[in-house]
């Protein structure tokens, strides 16, 4: 019955994939669980259940929908388009940028500050303002730092915004027996709508009429060649069938007409989309160690302030007092730069990535790559050039390599051959593709032509071997010509000859090898026509068989010259009869196409295999196809064998092969639906070198899960919606600039602009590079809080007047030492980091304890002691003796007392005091700056010396120090800084008393990385190596 | 483990070590007798008495609990000027002129006497209640001791009280002791507390024999000299003070 011939489809998604999602959902986030178990099961169940078109319907549509009805559709369908992602709410992207974890402490320590305050002010004291001041000056950090994030994720995000395409699309409609162009957005279902080559299909479309229409899928389903859409229902799976011609596919050639059956979020690509907003955003690593890291230091500044805070309750502090010693250690304690330095470092290197053509969607992403230790590779448009090209040629029995480089700077073969001369005649006129005009200038390889895939690749092969063959098509008029169609399986066309005295017509026919051979009587052997016969059969059956064995596509030429008694000028050919001979012509040659690698690709892929990095294909293209690319890539390296291969060389079964003994192994997606999971991580483990052919998103979903689950950090590349849920799943989803789809951009991390897999390389170097980077900003950013640290506790314990504010501490924190901090994301790496294993995420921390312990309890003391001397040298030459400092608090502080003693007996107001003070503040927040200075010379380095690294290298480093002095200078010796920010102009020696320590951080560090160099994994290295 | 302890104290032995050492270093550069730098604590602050724990003096004449905190204060710290005990340690210096003894810097100095008896109606010999016990309360005012410092640059210091802000009439009237209410310059230089030891810091009282009574009257008392600083916000008591009277009957 009709009805039973246009039953559309059943959608089959892989059930193992949503099962294993939803478990996956409800161990993340147990109160969502449900909601999204729901939301998933139903999409599940709507894609499971089959799609009628009564014939009825059918009839109607032939006319067209009538508008009134389409209207109604339309206002219960909605518009035909893809919704975007639903975006967060900018206001909540700001108030996270404002909630993170050391955000949180410090809003606690403002509001201890205001709390403090507000009580001062109550008791009329009124140095509170002080207090007032602080909090000020926190809740600024805290929204400055938040703006600057939220500028960086803004920024990046309208990188994204400016790759979508704002042009309306149009779309031809037949409605009430009239054709209209309407924008594509107002179709509904039931329209009948027509497309044509070159247009993009506007919706999912069941196909009624076709004429040579071919689509190019590629973006869906990672097929590289052009699929033929005709009415007839060729498969049971939508993806498979002919009668569909997907939504945002391109139509490559001929013309079509279908009624639409799916429109916006309901079509096969809006519900990819849409699976790929229901996968979770990883965490990135870096988010991880940096998150772990705050999570450490939020606690140990609030064990330290409590247990200061308790310390000062039982000495005997009053409690409000005992409550800002809390809040003064949460400030001095917390890293209150870290988080803008860790920013800009990454946002540094993304710009640097930005000019090799890698646009980083997410800073965090920048790092993931350095760590990525397995990259899950889309083949199509990524490691391939996504156009067929003519790769080998078989004439004269040999194979020759034609020059598939994207530049044309490969090797030539030899085109002196007469067979040469007649196969090149062959393709250049049975060929109906033909370059669109005006494109002279234009290179030939990027000229645009309009055809289909196979014919494109052989017009262009001729154009560059023959040179003109727009004018050489004229020289030999076309008089007849049968296009290519699925029953046939050849294409044939008629000419005459170029010399007006040659009578004859030239037949020439390309196809299906197979189909041409049966054709043919002789082949052309070096010019000669000798006859077909066995020997050169097999010869024909080798080469068929090599070169479908590369995975390519092969096809057939022959020609023959018309006998010009039967055939005269100006014969009436005619195609329907076939008034002409098909059969006993003569063999030229096979000539094969493929999809070739980019140039780029194999080193690439030996440099990540050297960086020891795991390359997997994941396409859904034919294994056979896969299996070709890889090996030419290098992704199966030469030598590797998959377990087929092996049998076929031992001529054993399947079975009876160790499977262990085969490094390389190519799975497809029939394969993987049958598979569990453990499986798959199994295969993962037993075979380093794999490949996934014929694969659906959902499975390349499960691939990236199963790599996770091994502990390996995934980066997928992919430019097809197809791939963008695995985008998503992945640590880091790359997608491709130029060819990537709206889908795959919006569900990756980053962009490579030039779709060159090599720049996936320089990522991963510039990421491990920025983590060894970041590794040394966070030492020095680190190591200063010990001395920020001390003076509170001195003055907590011993009672000395205050050494250093906290004012001060934050200009440390947020002014002096951002540069020099930064400076470090401009460091050489040490050794050849390319050449490392990836890091292991669960042992290689960003902030380990070596690192935390080296910079806190070595370095951080040393400057602790600095700081020290030369506050007892500031306050001593002024007329305070150490030992009478001790114990002096609470008369220093006390503002009553206007004439405390000092050790030679002369008498202080409070404001001499106070300005006493802030010149403490001022010599120990130089002490500070003086050995930072040495410290981010030291930390240039963690195992070289520094004079193997150079002194003056880093430019950058070099102008930070000088700008960190001269702003140094500037807080000292500014006019009313004194009463501003309490920096006090200081006397020139107490520049020069940490000189000294800062000399020995200098040496004491050399020491450590010789003993580091010299005894690799002694106890010195283990413990001292951060 | 115990290798790792062991490094750390010796790590910390060390950076003690020279941490002890540097500041030996300093000491040995400072000393005992004159400051390094006297320019935080110059010009001179001013400071009053009696001085309980702030700078309002309240108190309510018909209870005596209320000012004898007070009166206690200025005994006591009137005590080291009894003239017995100025006549026996210090020496009389003739007047007008700064009292500069040379020689050695460790040398002992002598200091000139200021005797209680100078403070007349504010001695407390005659009315042991400095006029708290009539309203009519007397103040000392004391200028902070500088090493070296000769204020005035030979003209002496004087003093003058006024409201600080307010209704003028509040403050009717101001005796000074001694002598118009100066710093005579014979109690100048100070040499520090090391070799100047028996020295008094010259003094001047303020008789507030007219003030408005139960009321807050904040008074302002400056120093004027040549070199001296007596208008810093930032710092009130840098060559003036400010204090309230609040006198109850």
């Amino acid at each position: 019955s009709p009805q039973d011939q246009y039953e559309m489809y059943s959608v089959e998604m892989e059930k193992q994939g949503n099962g294993d999602m939803d478990v996956k959902i409800k161990k993340k986030k147990t109160n969502k669980a449900a909601k999204k178990k729901e939301k998933l099961e139903s999409m599940k169940k709507e894609m499971d259940g089959c799609l009628h078109l009564t014939w009825d319907t059918l009839s109607i549509c032939i006319q067209g929908m009538n508008s009134t009805v389409a209207g109604e559709i339309l206002l219960r369908d909605g518009p035909n388009e893809l919704k975007p992602p639903k975006g967060t709410p900018e206001y909540v992207k700001f108030a996270r940028q404002l909630a993170g974890g050391l955000q949180c402490l410090m809003w606690v320590a403002a509001a201890i500050c205001l709390i403090a305050f507000g009580i001062q002010c109550g008791q009329g004291d009124l140095t509170s303002a002080d207090n007032l001041y602080l909090a000020i000056a926190l809740i600024a950090v805290v929204v400055v730092t938040g703006c600057f994030g939220y500028y960086q994720e803004f920024k990046s995000t309208n990188i994204i915004a400016s790759f979508k395409n704002l042009v309306p699309q149009q779309a031809t409609v037949i409605r009430d027996g009239d054709k209209f162009q309407i924008n594509a957005n107002q179709l509904v279902v039931g329209d009948l709508v027509e497309i044509k080559g070159g247009d993009r299909v506007p919706a999912d479309i069941r196909i009624i009429t076709a004429q040579g229409c071919k689509v190019d899928n590629s973006s869906l389903t990672g097929e590289s060649e052009p699929q033929t859409r005709a009415p007839e229902c060729t498969h049971e799976s939508p993806l498979e069938t002919r009668n569909i011609a997907f939504f945002s596919t391109m139509c490559l050639e001929g013309t079509a007409t279908g009624i639409i059956v799916n429109t916006g979020d309901r079509t096969i690509i809006g519900r990819i989309a849409s699976l790929a907003s229901g996968v979770e955003n990883e965490k990135t690593p870096i988010a991880i160690e940096i998150e772990h890291f705050v999570d450490i230091i939020a606690g140990l500044a609030i064990f330290f302030g409590g247990t200061f805070f308790i310390v000062a309750m039982v000495i005997g502090y009053p409690f409000l007092k005992a409550m800002v010693f809390f809040m003064a250690i949460v400030v001095a304690y917390v890293p209150e730069g870290l988080l803008a330095t860790v920013t800009v470092c990454l946002s540094l290197t993304a710009k640097r990535l930005a000019r090799k053509n890698c646009v980083v969607k997410n800073l965090e992403a920048v790092e993931t790559l350095g760590s990525t230790s397995v990259i899950c590779s889309d083949k199509t448009g990524t490691l391939t050039q996504n156009r067929m090209t003519v790769s080998h040629l078989w004439f004269d029995n040999q194979i020759h390599t034609a020059d598939t480089t994207e530049d044309q700077s490969g090797q030539s073969f030899d085109q002196s051959s007469e067979t040469w001369r007649a196969l090149c005649k062959i393709v250049s006129l049975c060929n109906r593709a033909f370059f669109k005009s005006g494109q002279d200038n234009v290179p030939v390889p990027k000229r645009i032509v309009i055809g289909d895939a196979s014919e494109t690749a052989l017009l262009k092969f001729s154009e560059i071997t023959l040179g003109n063959v727009m004018e050489y098509r004229e020289r030999y008029k076309k008089a007849c010509e049968i296009p290519f169609n699925s029953t046939n399986k050849f294409q044939l066309s008629i000419h005459e000859l170029e010399d007006p005295r040659d009578p004859r017509y030239l037949l020439v026919m390309k196809g299906a090898p197979e189909r041409i051979l049966e054709r043919c009587a002789t082949i052309m052997i070096k010019g000669q026509e000798l006859p077909l016969d066995e020997q050169w059969k097999e010869a024909f059956q080798t080469a068929y068989m090599d070169l479908g064995g590369l995975g390519e596509r092969v096809l057939g030429f022959c020609h023959l010259y018309l006998d010009p008694g039967q055939f005269p000028r100006g014969f009436a050919f005619d195609t329907e009869d076939m008034n002409f001979p098909t059969s006993g012509l003569c063999f030229a040659g096979l000539i094969s196409m493929i999809d070739p690698p980019r140039a780029t690709v194999p080193d690439a892929v030996m440099k990540c295999r050297t960086a020891g990095i795991r390359v997997i294909m994941v396409t859904g293209d034919h294994p056979i196809t896969a299996k070709a690319i890889a090996a030419s890539v290098g992704i199966i390296s030469e030598g590797s064998e998959t377990v087929e291969d092996i049998a076929a060389r031992m001529r054993i079964p399947v079975e009876q092969v160790n499977k262990r003994e085969a490094r390389a192994c190519v799975v497809n997606g029939g394969q993987l639906k049958d598979m569990e999971t453990e499986e798959l991580v199994e295969i993962l483990k037993m075979h380093p070198e794999m490949v996934f052919a014929r694969t659906s998103p959902q499975q390349k979903l499960i691939i990236v899960e199963s790599c996770q689950k091994l502990g390996a950090i995934v980066a997928v590349t992919g430019d097809g919606v197809n791939d963008s849920p695995a985008l998503k799943k992945a640590d880091i989803g790359v997608a491709m600039g130029i060819a990537g789809s709206d889908a795959a951009k919006n569900a990756a991390d980053m962009i490579l602009l030039d779709d060159n897999f090599a720049s996936i390389v320089t990522g991963v170097e510039q990421g491990r590079l920025i983590f060894d980077n970041l590794k040394k900003s966070i030492a020095y950013t680190l190591t200063k809080n010990i001395p920020e640290l001390t003076p509170y506790l001195i003055y907590i314990t011993v009672s000395v007047p205050l050494p250093l504010g906290c004012i001060t501490i934050l200009f440390i924190e947020l002014c002096t030492d951002i540069f020099p901090s930064v400076s470090l994301a401009y460091e050489k790496a040490e050794s050849d980091i390319m050449h490392l294993k990836p890091r292991n995420p669960r042992r290689d921390r960003l902030v380990n304890e070596a690192l935390a312990v080296y910079s806190y309890f070595q370095i951080g003391a040393i400057q602790s002691f600095a700081g020290f001397t030369d506050y007892f040298t500031a306050m001593a030459q002024e007329g305070w003796f150490p030992l009478l400092c001790v114990g002096l608090r609470a008369q220093w502080e006390n503002d009553h007392l206007q004439d405390l003693q000092d050790s030679y007996g002369q008498e202080w107001t409070f404001g001499q005091r106070l300005y006493q003070e802030y010149t403490c503040y001022t010599v120990f927040f130089i002490s500070i700056e003086m050995c930072q200075i040495s410290d981010v010379l030291i930390r240039k380095t963690r195992r070289l010396s520094v004079f193997q690294q150079g002194f003056f290298r880093n430019k950058i480093l070099v102008i930070a120090i000088v700008f960190q002095l001269c702003l140094g200078c500037f807080l000292c010796y500014c006019p009313g800084m004194p009463n501003i920010f309490n920096f006090m102009p200081i006397r020139f020696q107490w520049w020069l008393v940490p000189l000294p320590y800062g000399i020995l951080i200098f040496v004491y560090d050399e020491i450590r990385k010789l003993g580091v160099r010299r005894h690799p994994g002694s106890w010195w290295d283990k413990e001292l190596y951060y | 483990a115990g290798l790792i302890l062991l490094f750390y104290l010796i790590l910390y032995m060390f950076l003690a070590g020279m941490f002890s050492f540097c500041i030996y270093g300093l000491l040995l550069t400072l000393s005992p007798y004159t400051p390094t730098y006297r320019d935080r604590v110059s010009p001179p602050g001013v400071m009053i008495r009696p001085y309980l724990h702030g700078f309002t003096i309240a108190f309510n004449v018909s209870e005596p609990s209320t000012w004898t905190p007070y009166v206690n204060s200025m005994h006591h710290f009137l005590q080291a000027y009894d003239d017995n005990i100025q006549e026996e340690k210090n020496i009389e210096c003739p007047a007008g002129q700064y009292f500069v003894q040379d020689g050695a810097e460790s040398k002992e100095k002598k200091a000139c006497q200021f005797k209680r008896s100078q403070l007349q109606n504010c001695s407390g010999i005659e009315d042991p209640t400095f006029g708290y016990s009539t309203g009519q309360p007397c103040i000392l005012l004391k200028m902070n001791r500088i090493i070296g410092y000769r204020p005035g640059y030979g003209t002496p210091v004087s003093v003058n009280c006024a409201i600080q802000k307010g209704n003028e009439s509040a403050l009717k009237s101001v005796d000074f002791y001694p002598g118009n209410g100066t710093f005579d310059l014979m109690y100048y230089p100070y040499y520090g507390k090391l070799t100047h030891v028996n020295y008094t810091s010259p003094l001047v009282a303020l008789h507030f024999t007219d003030v408005k009574k139960n009321d807050f009257v904040p008074i302002q008392c400056r120093l004027n000299g040549e070199g001296i600083v007596n208008n810093v916000t930032n710092d009130r008591f840098l060559g003036r003070i400010i204090f309230t009277l609040s006198i109850g009957m």
